[in-house]
């Protein structure tokens, strides 16, 4: 018993070095506060396995083959690892087109996403032409109501502009963002005015100040709508379903791929290995962006 | 300028004006003007009543279950001291996977069958009969559908959480401290206060998305299943699924179902933006006060 709590207190030697929050390394010279911080880090762990758990069950459960995982007699793991029926689900699927569809959709979507927003956030912010304090009202407006709310009359409007079943809308629908308008404008309000006013001294045009002054210095905020964009178009459904859901397989993205064929008697009971190949380009681009995304999901609940 | 404000007209207001409108004429070609027509019939239609009802049971629940975890999770997050980037991200990694992923990971795992891998737990573990099924009863199906959403959602609000935790000056607990105020105390009169306004903020974004809720009830509980059906998925169903006994699609009904969940989402945002502005002008009166 002495044991273990030597240990115990050898352990959490680091608690006395807290410099900061709620209990810091005076409070830990408690032993009961010790113990409520060990409390607290074994909640965390459940939440942690709560989190992990099925990511860790859907890895593992993809590699049984269908007639396992449909059987009886449960167990944990795969009886045997079925390596082959992912590329077998791949080539059912036509996975190729699928994933470079979706790559399309997504580059046209950061452009487009990037583009338009800030375009109309800088003439908004800066340029300020007669009534815009209208049109940002009414794109405020537009940021409170969700667009799928109105998804019948779009599709109509899509259908009379024959542009149903290409990819056109999915790209332009990004340009019209509430919430990339607001960052970029936000953002371009703090740029120093002398800037511009410089800018105009010189006699450049105000487009060719938006591309020579603005973007070189909004290239942060570029990126933060950048990866929103492309993680909000990959993971994008309504739209796309309606848009191309109704054409042949090669030509849908991966979301719309994922609903489809989990109706398909052929593919549905491999879904589980369809979910794990669309996830991970996800966990690369993670792995990639650790840094930036996990710091614009901490701005992102701080809209406006 | 002309250009991205043709696309906000084309993909925004277009649809939303063409839907309030509609909503109050006979159909989509707009032949009779009736009125109030439509939400009245909407207000008597029991698929509407039901959605409505789940919508405030999605409230109610993503309250009991949403709310609170995040919340803990950032304020463990804030206090931790060991293995900090590993929690924070192993918290965030089910935040990156796609919505739809999600949605038929949980479905996969929450089935209605024996060998469905929570009901073989419930079975083996719990000692259950049989399993349960989960899509029979909106009492077990709406909780569950919350499950999925804030075991997508509560990693991304925890880091929210986390950096406000961390914006409290240490110098303020350090005084409490001096004082003899116990962690208990510290925790009660100090933290709970100074993070009130972004608990709040963090609620009522929380109950406007959980408003919008939609391929939750969808993929798992399926289209025409009232056990889970919200107004946003009742609204799509009326233009897309749903058929009137003359064997018609319901544009009138969908458009009069979208205004009603508009209005209630957009009194929700505006309690929101005039509550931040509020909360801004009171901390701003309040520094100045003490200078």
């Amino acid at each position: 018993m002495r044991l273990v709590r030597k240990n115990l207190v050898k352990s959490t030697r680091g608690l006395h070095s807290k410099q900061n929050g709620l209990l810091n390394f005076s409070d830990y010279k408690k032993r009961r506060n010790v113990f409520s911080y060990w409390a607290l880090i074994a909640l965390l762990i459940i939440f942690v396995l709560i989190a992990l758990l099925p990511i860790f069950w859907l890895f593992v459960s993809s590699f049984k083959a269908p007639n396992e995982i449909n059987s009886v007699n449960y167990t944990l793991f795969p009886k045997e690892w079925n390596f082959t029926q992912f590329i077998e689900i791949w080539e059912k699927c036509g996975l190729t087109d699928v994933f470079l569809n979706t790559f399309v959709v997504v580059i046209g979507a950061v452009i487009c996403g990037v583009v338009f927003n800030s375009l109309l956030a800088y003439v908004i912010a800066i340029l300020k032409p007669y009534g815009y304090k209208v049109v940002h009202t009414l794109v405020l407006l537009a940021y409170m109501i969700p667009s799928a709310l109105a998804i019948y009359p779009l599709v109509k409007a899509i259908d009379n502009l024959h542009l149903l079943g290409t990819y056109i809308p999915l790209w332009f629908v990004f340009g019209a963002n509430a919430y990339y308008y607001l960052l970029f404008k936000n953002y371009f309000e703090k740029m120093p005015k002398s800037l511009i006013e410089a800018a105009r001294m010189d006699g450049l045009s105000n487009f060719r100040i938006f591309i020579k002054v603005i973007l070189p210095l909004a290239r942060p905020i570029i990126g933060v709508v950048a990866i929103f964009a492309m993680t909000a178009a990959y993971s994008d459904y309504l739209l796309p379903y309606m848009v191309i859901g109704n054409l042949k397989s090669e030509n849908w993205t991966l979301m719309v791929a994922i609903f489809n064929f989990s109706s398909d008697k052929d593919v549905a009971p491999h879904i589980l290995q369809l979910l794990v190949l669309s996830i991970i380009p996800q966990v690369i681009i993670f792995i990639i962006f650790q840094k930036q995304i996990m710091n614009t999901s901490v701005n992102s609940g701080m809209k406006e | 300028m002309a250009l991205p404000l043709l696309l906000f007209v084309f993909f925004v207001w277009y649809p939303i004006s063409f839907n309030v409108v509609l909503s109050f004429f006979n159909n989509e070609k707009f032949e009779t003007f009736v009125g109030f027509n439509n939400y009245i019939a909407i207000f008597q239609d029991q698929d509407f009543l039901d959605a409505l009802r789940n919508t405030f049971l999605y409230i109610f629940w993503s309250l009991i279950i949403g709310f609170l975890v995040p919340l803990i999770l950032g304020f463990i997050l804030s206090e931790a001291f060991h293995a900090k980037g590993f929690f924070r991200i192993a918290i965030y990694l089910p935040c990156m996977i796609s919505g739809m992923a999600v949605v038929f990971l949980f479905k996969s795992m929450f089935g209605d069958n024996s060998w469905d891998v929570i009901n073989v737990i419930l079975i083996r573990w719990f000692g259950m009969k049989d399993g349960v099924e989960w899509t029979k009863d909106y009492h077990i199906l709406i909780p569950v559908i919350v499950f999925a959403m804030t075991w997508r959602g509560a990693g991304g609000t925890a880091l929210i959480y986390l950096s406000n935790f961390q914006q409290i000056d240490d110098a303020i607990y350090e005084a409490a401290r001096i004082d003899g105020a116990s962690p208990t105390q510290r925790f009660t009169k100090l933290t709970i206060p100074m993070m009130k306004t972004t608990i709040f903020m963090l609620l009522i974004l929380q109950v406007i998305a959980v408003f919008q809720v939609f391929y939750e009830p969808m993929v798992i509980a399926g289209v025409d299943n009232n056990n889970a059906i919200s107004l946003m998925l009742l609204s799509y169903s009326f233009a897309f699924v749903k058929k009137d006994s003359f064997e018609r699609l319901q544009y009138s009904k969908s458009a009069a179902t979208s205004v009603v969940l508009a209005l209630i989402i957009l009194a929700f945002t505006l309690l929101y933006f005039g509550l931040t502005r509020y909360f801004e002008k009171r901390a701003e009166a309040k520094s100045e006060g003490k200078l």
